[in-house]
C-alpha cells in the first residue's frame, strides 16, 4: 500500500519496512554517542524513545567533556577537511595556489580554512588537557590502562597529524616549520628513521608533499578513528570515571541536549576565533630562501632544546633517546604505577609528573629562546 | 508541570511553530554554506591553468605591442607575424621598472636607466643583464591567450 | 772540448727542448668558492703537437722560467718568438751563437712602447688579427706617454699593464687587463701610497674605487656593465678627465642624468669655478649614489643653509620622501591585504608603476628644476595614494564580518536558550 506523502509516520514506516534503521542508528553507540545498542527488533521511534528515557548516572559532568569534545572536534575536522579536499591539490606547483583559491575565491572558503585551523589547535589542546586530567586524577590504573594508553596515543597521533597538515598550504611558514621539524625528528634514534621512511626521505618536494597529504587525510584519521573506537568501547566496559560529588540520575535525552549545546558553543567559538584571530596567510614557499624566523613547531621545541643545548659529550642518539624514553614512560605509566590510589606512592608519582611537566615547559622555553636568540 | 503549558493553547501553538522555524533555519544556513563552498570556480580561476585573454588578434596590428596589466608582472603582447604572437614581461630586469614600447624602433625602453631590449626581449644596451621573461602565448580563434 | 762531451751536450739540448706537454705543465691549486681545492692545468694549454713551430724552443733551454710564462701568452700561440723583441738567433745551440745577430737583451724601459709599436702600430700586421693599431698613438697622448717622453721612468709602459712575457689577451680571465683584474693592475702603482706620494697625491683611487658603488657593483659581479678604471680614464690613452669633461665621461652611461645636468645652472657655474661637475656631489673614485634623504647634506658642501639653492634641495628631498613614504604605506597595506588573503595583484602592479615614476625622478633632479621633478614624484605619490585608499577601503569593508559574527552569536545564544529550556523540561520529565 502506498504511503500518504503528508503522513510522516507512514513514510518512516515505509522506509523501516525495507531498511533496518534501528540497526544503523545503533552504530552510533560504537562511538559513544549512545550508551548502548538499540534493540534492532523494535521500530526506531520506540527503540530510541526507550534509550532516551533510560536513566543515566548524571556524574557525566564538566571534567568528562574533554573526551566527547575531542571526538566532536575530530568529526568537525573531518567535515571541514573533506570540504577543503574538494579544492586542494597536493603537488608543489599548485598546492599554494589551490589553497589561495580556497581562501580567496571560494565562497566561505576562508572561513572553512580558518575554522579547520582553529579546530586543529583546539583538538590538540583538548587532548593534551585530557591526558593531564587523567594523570592528576589517577585515571590510569585499576583496569583503565587501555584508556590511558589510548589517550596518550591519540594525543601523539593528533600531534603528528597536525604536523603533516602544516606543510599542505606550501607557504613559507608551513614549509620551513616542516623543515625544522624534520631536523628534530630525523635526529631521534628510533622514531626518526620510521618518520623518514613514511614521508619518503629527508628532502621536501612534491612527492613528499603528496605523502604528507595522504598521511594527513587518510592514514592518521583512520588511526584516530580506531583509537576513538577503542576508547569508547573500553569506557563502556570499565565505566565512566567517577567524580567526587554524589551522582544522581538523568535521562539520555537530557544528555543529548547537553551535547547539542556543546556542539553549538564549540562551533560558535571556532567561528569567532576564525573571524577575530585569522591565521595569517603567508607567501608561497621558496626552498632557496630561509626566513629568519623559521623554527620547529611548539610541541617539538623541547626535543629540539635537548638536541641543541645539551652538553656535546653526550652522543646525539642518547640525547634523542631522552624524549623517547619520556614518551614511553608516559605511555606505560599504568604499569609503572599500577596502584594509583595509595597515599605516599601516589604523591610521589604526582610530584614526578609535575616535575616532568615542568621540565618539558622549561625545555620548550629553552628551545624557543634558542630560536629567538639566533 | 510548568504553567505556560496550560496557557492559551492557540498562542502556544504559534509559539512552538515559530521556535521550530527559528531552529530549522540552521539547516538551510549550513546547507547554503556547504553548497556555495562546493560550487566549482569557473575555468579562469582554476589554479594551474591561469590563462589570460588579452583581446583579439585582429585588433593588434603586425609589429605592434599591447600592454597588459596582470599581477605583479605586467605583460607585453607583441604580434610578430600574421599568426605569431609573443608575450614578454614588461618589467625591466635591472631594477623592475615598467618598460615602454617604442613603436617606431620596435624596442622596449626603460625610463629609469635607459635599458633597451629588442622585441625578442634581449638586452640591447643599458644596465640590465638578463633578457625579459617570456610567457607562453597562443592564438585561439582570433583570441590571444597568455599562459601565466 | 772532447767529442764525447760535445755529443752529450747535444743530447741534453735535444732532450730538454722537447715540447712541454699538457701533462708536464705545472699545475696550480685553485680554491673554488665552495671551499674545496682542485688542481687544474693552467688555462689555454695547447695540446702537444698542435702548436706552431717552436718559437721559444732554443731560448727556453736556458730561460725555462721565462719560457713557461711565455707559453701562457698570446704571442707564443701566434708564433711570435723571443727574437721578435729580444733579437738574437733562436736556432743556435750554443749560448754564444744564440746571443748574436741583432741581439738586444732586455729592452730599455723607455724603448718598450716603441718596440711594441713596431708591430702593434703597423696596420698591415694587425689587420689579420682584427686588432686596433692606434694604441701607440693613444699612448703618446696619455699621461703615461707624456711623462715617459719627459723622462719619467716611473710612467707605465706597455709591459706594466699587459705583463712582460705572459701577455694574455684581455678576454682571458687570467689576463692582467681582463675587466675585473684592471683595478688591481692599475693599483700596482696607483694603489700604492708611496707611488701616489711621489706625484704629491694623498688619495688612493683604487681603494676608493673598491668602496664606491661602481667598484662594489662590478667587483662583486652584481653588474657586468659598471665601469672599471679604463671605462672613465681610457686604457692606452689614460688621462684624468678635465673639469668640463666629467659629465661627458659619466654621461656615457648616465645619459638621462647628463642631459638634465647639462641643461642646469650647475654646468656653467661649475665649469667657471673649476668644480669637477658630477664628482663634486658623487665623488670621483669613491662614487656614491646620493640617497634622496641626503640631497641637502650633499648640497651643503657648497651652499649655505637658507640660501635659495638649499631651498631647492629641501624641496626635492621632501617631494621624493613624500612619494616614497606613500609607496611604503601602500606596500604595507597591500601586504596586510595579501595575508588575509585578498586580491592584491593589480595593486602590486600599480605600485610597480609608482616605483618606476619615483626612479624616473632621480635623473631629473640634476636639472635642479623642481617643476620638472614634480610630475614624476606626483605621479608616484598619487598612484600609491590611490592604491592605499582602495586597499584601505577593501580592508575596512570587512567590518561586516564582525557584524555578521555578532548576528551569528545572537542567533546562537537564542538557539542555546531554546535548547536549555527544552533540556530543563526533559530533566523535569525524567524526574517525574
Amino acid at each position: 500500500m502506498d504511503p500518504k506523502p503528508n503522513d510522516k509516520r507512514s513514510v518512516l514506516t515505509w522506509i523501516e519496512d525495507r531498511v533496518n534503521l534501528t540497526e544503523i542508528i545503533s552504530f552510533l553507540s560504537v562511538f559513544g554517542l549512545l550508551p548502548s545498542e538499540l534493540d534492532s527488533r523494535k521500530r526506531v521511534r520506540e527503540a530510541l524513545g526507550e534509550v532516551m528515557r533510560r536513566p543515566l548516572p548524571s556524574y557525566a559532568r564538566w571534567p568528562h567533556v574533554l573526551g566527547i569534545l575531542s571526538f566532536i572536534l575530530f568529526l568537525f575536522l573531518g567535515l571541514t577537511g573533506t570540504m577543503l579536499a574538494f579544492y586542494y591539490q597536493p603537488t608543489a606547483d599548485v598546492a599554494y595556489s589551490s589553497v589561495t583559491l580556497i581562501a580567496r575565491d571560494v565562497a566561505f572558503g576562508g572561513l572553512i580554512h580558518q575554522v579547520h585551523y582553529w579546530a586543529a589547535v583546539l583538538f590538540l589542546l583538548v587532548l593534551g588537557a585530557r591526558v593531564i586530567r587523567f594523570f592528576f586524577t589517577g585515571l590510569y590504573a585499576r583496569g583503565r590502562e587501555a584508556i590511558w594508553m589510548v589517550a596518550v596515543l591519540t594525543f601523539v597521533f593528533a600531534t603528528i597529524a597536525d604536523m603533516t597538515g602544516r606543510l599542505l598550504p606550501w607557504d613559507t611558514a608551513g614549509y620551513w616549520t616542516t623543515i625544522r621539524a624534520r631536523e628534530v625528528t630525523d635526529a631521534l634514534p628510533i622514531l626518526g628513521p620510521i618518520t623518514a621512511f613514511l614521508v619518503g626521505g629527508s628532502g621536501l618536494d612534491s612527492l613528499v608533499l603528496t605523502r604528507y597529504y595522504v598521511l594527513h587525510i587518510a592514514v592518521f584519521p583512520l588511526i584516530l578513528v580506531l583509537l576513538f573506537y577503542i576508547h569508547f568501547s573500553s569506557v563502556r566496559r570499565v565505566g565512566l570515571s567517577r567524580v567526587d560529588r554524589a551522582p544522581g540520575t538523568r535521562s539520555l535525552r537530557v544528555a543529548m541536549y547537553d551535547l547539542l549545546l556543546l556542539v553549538l558553543f564549540m562551533v560558535g567559538g571556532l567561528i569567532t576565533f576564525a573571524v577575530l584571530l585569522p591565521h595569517s596567510f603567508g607567501v608561497v614557499a621558496d626552498p632557496f630562501t630561509t626566513p629568519p624566523d623559521a623554527h620547529p613547531p611548539w610541541y617539538l621545541l623541547a626535543p629540539h632544546a635537548l638536541m641543541e643545548a645539551f652538553p656535546a659529550f653526550v652522543p646525539k642518539f642518547l640525547r634523542g633517546l631522552i624524549p623517547e624514553i619520556m614518551l614511553a614512560a608516559v605511555l606505560f605509566l599504568p604499569f609503572l604505577d599500577p596502584e594509583s590510589g595509595s597515599g605516599t606512592r601516589r604523591r610521589l608519582f604526582r610530584n614526578v609528573g609535575i616535575g616532568v611537566l615542568l621540565l618539558w615547559v622549561v625545555l620548550t622555553v629553552a628551545g624557543w629562546r634558542l630560536e629567538v636568540g639566533r | 508541570m510548568n504553567d505556560d503549558r496550560t496557557a492559551d493553547p492557540e498562542r502556544r501553538g504559534v509559539l512552538v511553530w515559530l521556535t521550530r522555524g527559528f531552529l530549522a533555519l540552521w539547516a538551510p544556513a549550513a546547507a547554503g554554506v556547504t553548497t556555495t563552498f562546493l560550487k566549482a570556480p569557473s575555468a579562469e580561476e582554476r589554479p594551474g591553468e591561469r590563462q589570460l585573454k588579452v583581446g583579439s588578434l585582429s585588433s593588434l596590428a603586425v609589429g605592434d605591442a599591447r600592454f597588459v596589466r596582470h599581477g605583479t608582472e605586467p605583460v607585453y603582447v607583441l604580434r610578430v607575424g600574421e599568426t605569431e604572437v609573443l608575450a614578454l614581461s614588461a618589467i625591466c630586469t635591472h631594477m623592475r621598472c615598467v618598460l615602454k614600447w617604442d613603436r617606431e624602433k620596435e624596442l622596449f625602453h626603460c625610463p629609469c636607466h635607459d635599458g633597451v631590449f629588442d622585441r625578442q626581449g634581449n638586452v640591447l644596451s643599458g644596465p640590465p643583464k638578463k633578457p625579459l621573461r617570456h610567457y607562453r602565448a597562443d592564438v585561439r580563434a582570433d583570441e590571444i591567450v597568455v599562459h601565466t | 772540448m772532447s767529442g764525447v762531451a760535445w755529443l752529450l751536450r747535444i743530447a741534453a739540448v735535444v732532450v730538454l727542448a722537447a715540447p712541454v706537454s699538457a701533462q708536464d705543465a705545472p699545475t696550480e691549486a685553485i680554491t673554488l668558492p665552495g671551499g674545496h681545492e682542485e688542481t687544474k692545468p693552467p688555462a689555454r694549454t695547447v695540446p702537444a703537437g698542435a702548436k706552431p713551430k717552436g718559437t721559444s724552443k732554443m731560448c727556453g733551454v736556458c730561460h725555462s722560467e721565462v719560457r713557461v710564462k711565455y707559453e701562457q701568452g698570446a704571442h707564443d700561440r701566434e708564433g711570435i718568438g723571443c727574437t721578435s723583441c729580444h733579437g738574437g738567433n733562436a736556432d743556435a745551440i750554443t749560448v754564444g751563437s744564440a746571443h748574436t745577430g741583432g741581439y738586444r737583451g732586455v729592452p730599455a724601459r723607455r724603448a718598450i712602447p716603441a718596440l711594441c709599436a713596431s708591430c702593434h702600430a703597423d696596420v698591415t700586421k694587425m689587420r689579420f688579427y682584427n686588432l686596433p693599431s692606434d694604441q701607440y698613438a693613444l699612448y703618446q697622448t696619455s699621461q703615461h706617454g707624456v711623462l715617459l717622453a719627459k723622462g719619467d721612468s716611473n710612467a707605465a709602459v706597455c709591459t706594466d699593464c699587459h705583463g712582460v712575457h705572459e701577455i694574455r689577451p684581455p678576454e682571458d680571465p687570467q689576463s692582467r687587463v681582463f675587466g675585473r683584474n684592471i683595478p688591481s693592475t692599475c693599483g700596482t702603482c696607483h694603489g700604492t701610497p708611496s707611488f701616489q706620494a711621489r706625484y704629491k697625491r694623498k688619495d688612493n683611487p683604487v681603494t676608493d674605487y673598491r668602496k664606491g658603488v661602481h667598484g662594489r657593483a662590478y667587483l662583486t659581479g652584481a653588474s657586468d656593465t659598471a665601469p672599471e678604471c679604463t671605462a672613465c680614464h681610457g686604457s692606452h690613452g689614460a688621462t684624468p678627465p678635465g673639469v668640463g669633461d666629467v659629465e661627458k665621461v659619466c654621461g656615457q652611461c648616465h645619459e638621462t642624468a647628463r642631459e638634465y645636468f647639462v641643461g642646469s645652472a650647475h654646468k656653467q657655474a661649475m665649469d667657471d669655478a673649476g668644480i669637477p661637475e658630477c664628482a663634486a656631489c658623487h665623488h670621483s673614485h669613491n662614487t656614491i649614489a646620493v640617497a634622496p634623504q641626503k640631497i641637502s647634506t650633499v648640497c651643503q658642501e657648497c651652499h649655505d643653509e637658507g640660501e635659495p639653492p638649499l631651498r631647492v634641495a629641501t624641496t626635492l628631498e621632501r617631494m621624493i620622501a613624500e612619494a616614497s613614504e606613500e609607496i611604503a604605506k601602500a606596500d604595507s597595506l597591500v601586504a596586510q591585504a595579501a595575508s588575509i588573503p585578498l586580491y592584491v595583484e593589480d595593486y602590486r602592479s600599480r605600485l610597480q608603476d609608482a616605483r618606476t615614476a619615483l626612479l624616473e625622478s632621480a635623473p631629473v633632479t640634476h636639472s635642479l628644476d623642481t617643476t620638472l621633478v614634480e610630475p614624476h614624484t606626483r605621479r608616484a605619490r598619487s598612484i600609491a595614494a590611490t592604491v592605499s585608499e582602495e586597499v584601505d577601503e577593501k580592508l575596512s569593508s570587512r567590518w561586516w564580518h564582525k557584524v555578521g559574527l555578532g548576528l551569528f552569536w545572537f542567533y546562537l545564544l537564542l538557539t542555546a536558550a531554546i535548547i536549555t529550556r527544552a533540556r530543563r523540561r526533559a530533566a523535569a520529565d525524567s524526574k517525574r
